[in-house]
């Protein structure tokens, strides 16, 4: 176990951030070549001030028609997004693993409040989980991958939060913890997770199209 | 969980085109459009849409049945996902599904963008599938028809060059009984605009027509008419998937008002024409903007008050309210001037909800009305929402500048026993207008 | 009598506590000394000096209590019973260490190299029992 925790938290860990890193940025360049190259009747269109002022309306709760027509799913969305980036980004326990080992620091939420939003990311997973499973039309459209990726999420924060309340074997929680987060962050290009990538193009795009030539809000 | 196979419609166009098709020949066909004619937008609408379902509220077809195998969502995965998780290779019967979905349970009125966080176009997913069921051959009998209609005259109701100025000729006659006059002036050449209309016009409602001179005449403007093929500007073409033909008819049609040298198109209240020329066709000929500038009615009555142009003699009083249609409001933009224009016919307008740019659908639109029969009591009982929506205005008169809204309004408005009736805002503008010359 | 005996008696056991202090706190120490953090995010991570040493066979004191030549880390200096903190202070000057730092350093670093001892957060920072 020993052995596999150095292993997670060194090789593995550069490999994940490295795939994701360098996978990221290939799929956008990638997409970015297709568009031009296939494309181009329609990359004509896009307009930067109406895609920000769109993706203002779509950052913003409540800011869009989806979103007051369906308030559960976007206050979950919303409070699941923020802590999804807060926490692991400013997690005591992660910034002290780069103090250590690289020197870098930066300021950490208290732990408390990071215990208490991580564990809101592991209800709010089972939230979607539920959802995916019993809203008919959600359930409809549900396929394999969808429960695997956000089952993927809700067990990375699921096992930091057992390890930081040291619920069971702390090496075996912590290892597997790093370990599933390091394949949520290698899954994001090339998983539906890849609409942290694509989705302000896609909305810009759209917004582009509205705004520009159309005319017509779209949000 | 029911499904499209669950509920197929018999249709012989659909069958016949199926009836032709192999697997392998799917496949072949399908891959083609992928790597041809596909990029970007499609690779990422599939690949990042989350399932979140957020769509299903966008859809009058969901809100009527609540069943969600006609979410937004669910008609791409019953469509293009599962094309494309089979790479194409498909029995022909799924192509059926696939046309049935494609054709006649999505109007592409774009209302789901507006659910969409990701702003997944959902209907330009569907014109793929059409465009898919169109290489195939297999696409809804009626539908076909016109398009078929659009290939040989350039028109979609099959009228013959010479009935074309014979029924503007004969209309002309009529309106000089009332305004002696009156003309409708063909073929002149560097006239302000051309006046388009929709081949239905002169097919079966020529009295839009004949309002439509009455009102020119009476605001004085120079305008014409083409006498050619190319005066029509609705597009079948395009809701088949036939890029092709769709391109033809406005190649015609720009080209006609070139000819003319006129300083801009006047299009009819129609909306899916309006899409065809402002926003699609253009784009297919490589165009970014339109060769000659295009203007809907609606903005174009809005010009003329502005001007003072139009004089009323009273306000239309009985309350009305107002249907956005998708392809001039989601797609053009004009629903401040729609609202300005109807208030300054009309004493009374009641908004209903939700409205503008979040305006439930006609239900009609998209080609759906012109799939004909068969399809008929899918697309009227598909829209009970339309149809509560109208009931809680409590008014009588729906202003909609639009031929397929009107279509689709009047089938809801007599099912569900709405006791309303529709007008076209050149309807207000005749009934009302001052008639300097009548006699 | 026993009023001048009492102090007496007291300030000898001081005194010879004092002496004994170095020793008696490895003996005693549970945990790594924390007083100089101004707040504490988590419990002190355990530490049992003598018990640390013996299982991991420690004889060398300066395998910890180093000292400091040129900036670097100076493993011929012995520099047990200087607290810690007298060189790494919390909010630690460019170029020097950092108290947190050096104390995660000094722990986990040498657990990764030897493949031994606790390596997790929590399997340190625990409630002494």
């Amino acid at each position: 176990m020993h052995a596999l925790y150095d292993l997670a938290v060194g090789p593995l860990a550069w490999l994940a951030f490295g795939v994701f890193i360098i996978g990221s940025v290939y799929r956008l360049l990638a997409m970015r070549a297709l568009a031009l190259r296939k494309d181009g009747a329609f990359v004509a269109y896009v307009s930067w001030p109406h895609a920000f002022k769109s993706l203002a309306h779509w950052f913003t709760p409540f800011g869009a028609l989806g979103w007051r027509e369906n308030p559960g799913v976007t206050i979950a969305t919303f409070i699941f997004h923020i802590c999804l980036f807060l926490v692991p980004l400013f997690l005591m326990g992660h910034i002290v693993l780069f103090d250590t080992f690289r020197g870098w620091s930066w300021p950490a939420l208290p732990d408390g409040a990071a215990d208490v939003l991580a564990i809101v990311v592991v209800v709010i997973c089972a939230y979607f989980l539920w959802r995916r499973l019993s809203v008919p039309e959600v359930r409809f459209v549900t396929s394999a991958q969808d429960v695997l990726v956000v089952s993927l999420v809700g067990l990375t924060f699921l096992t930091g939060v057992l390890a930081y309340h040291r619920i069971g074997d702390n090496l075996v929680l912590t290892t597997l913890h790093i370990l599933s987060g390091e394949a949520m962050l290698v899954a994001i290009p090339f998983t539906r997770l890849s609409h942290m990538l694509f989705g302000v193009f896609s909305r810009g795009y759209i917004a582009s199209e509205f705004g520009s030539v159309r005319h017509a809000k779209d949000w | 969980m029911s499904t499209i196979a669950d509920r197929l419609i018999e249709d012989e166009g659909l069958r016949r085109g199926v009836s032709r098709l192999t697997p392998e020949k799917i496949e072949k066909v399908f891959k083609e459009l992928i790597a041809g004619e596909c990029g970007a937008r499609l690779k990422t609408y599939v690949e990042s849409c989350v399932r979140c379902g957020m769509c299903a509220k966008a859809c009058h077809y969901y809100m009527s049945h609540k069943d969600p195998s006609y979410t937004p969502v669910a008609k791409v995965s019953q469509t293009m996902w599962r094309l494309l998780a089979a790479g194409g290779r498909v029995e022909p019967q799924v192509i059926y599904e696939c046309a049935q979905v494609a054709y006649t349970e999505c109007n592409l009125c774009r209302r789901c963008i507006h659910y969409c966080p990701l702003g997944i176009d959902t209907g330009y997913i569907i014109s793929v599938v059409r465009r898919l069921c169109h290489k195939l051959g297999v696409t809804p009998q009626y539908i076909q028809d016109t398009a078929h209609s659009h290939s040989a005259v350039l028109n979609q109701m099959w009228v013959k060059d010479d009935e074309w100025p014979d029924t503007l000729q004969w209309q002309e006659e009529e309106a000089r009984e009332e305004f002696p006059g009156l003309r409708i002036p063909l073929d002149v050449e560097g006239a302000d605009f051309m006046y388009s209309v929709i081949a239905p016009e002169p097919k079966f409602r020529t009295q839009l027509i004949y309002q439509a001179a009455a009102i020119f005449n009476a605001a004085g403007l120079n305008w014409t008419m083409p006498a050619t093929p190319g005066w029509d500007n609705s597009n079948m073409a395009m809701f088949t998937g036939d890029s092709e033909i769709m391109s033809r008819v406005e190649r015609a049609h720009y080209e006609t008002a070139q000819r003319l040298r006129v300083k801009r198109i006047v299009m009819g209240e129609c909306g899916h024409a309006f899409r065809a020329v402002y926003d699609v066709a253009n784009r297919w000929l490589g165009w970014k903007w339109h060769p000659v500038p295009v203007v809907h009615s609606v903005e174009f009555f809005w010009e003329l008050i502005q001007q003072g142009r139009i004089k009323i003699t009273h306000k239309y009083a009985d309350p009305v309210t107002i249907h956005d249609p998708c392809n001039i409001i989601r797609g053009r933009g004009l629903m401040d001037k729609l609202r300005e224009v109807t208030h300054f016919l009309c004493e009374n307008v009641v908004e209903m909800s939700p409205n503008r740019e979040h305006n439930y659908c006609c239900c009609a639109g998209g080609g759906v009305i012109n799939c004909g029969p068969p399809f008929k009591n899918v697309r009227i009982v598909g829209n009970s929402i339309k149809a509560e929506q109208l009931r809680a205005t409590g008014v009588h008169t729906l202003v909609a500048p639009c031929h397929n809204c009107h279509g689709g309004l009047e089938d809801i408005i007599s099912k569900f026993g709405l006791g309303m009736h529709t007008k076209f805002l050149g309807d207000l503008i005749y009934e009302l207008m001052e008639k300097p010359e009548a006699e | 009598m026993k009023r001048r005996t009492t102090p007496l008696a007291l300030v000898a056991f001081v005194a010879a506590l004092l002496l004994a202090l170095p020793a008696l706190s490895q003996q005693d120490m549970t945990t790594v000394p924390d007083e100089a953090f101004k707040t504490r995010t988590r419990p002190p991570a355990l530490f049992k000096h003598d018990e640390h040493n013996e299982k991991a066979k420690l004889d060398d004191c300066t395998a910890c209590h180093h000292g400091e030549k040129d900036g670097k880390r100076d493993p011929g200096a012995d520099t047990s019973g200087i607290p810690c903190s007298d060189c790494h202070a919390v909010e630690a000057k460019p170029g020097r260490t950092p108290l947190m730092r050096a104390f995660h350093k000094q722990c986990l670093g040498c657990h990764m190299t030897q493949k031994k001892g606790p390596v997790t957060c929590g399997d340190c920072h625990k409630p002494v029992k």
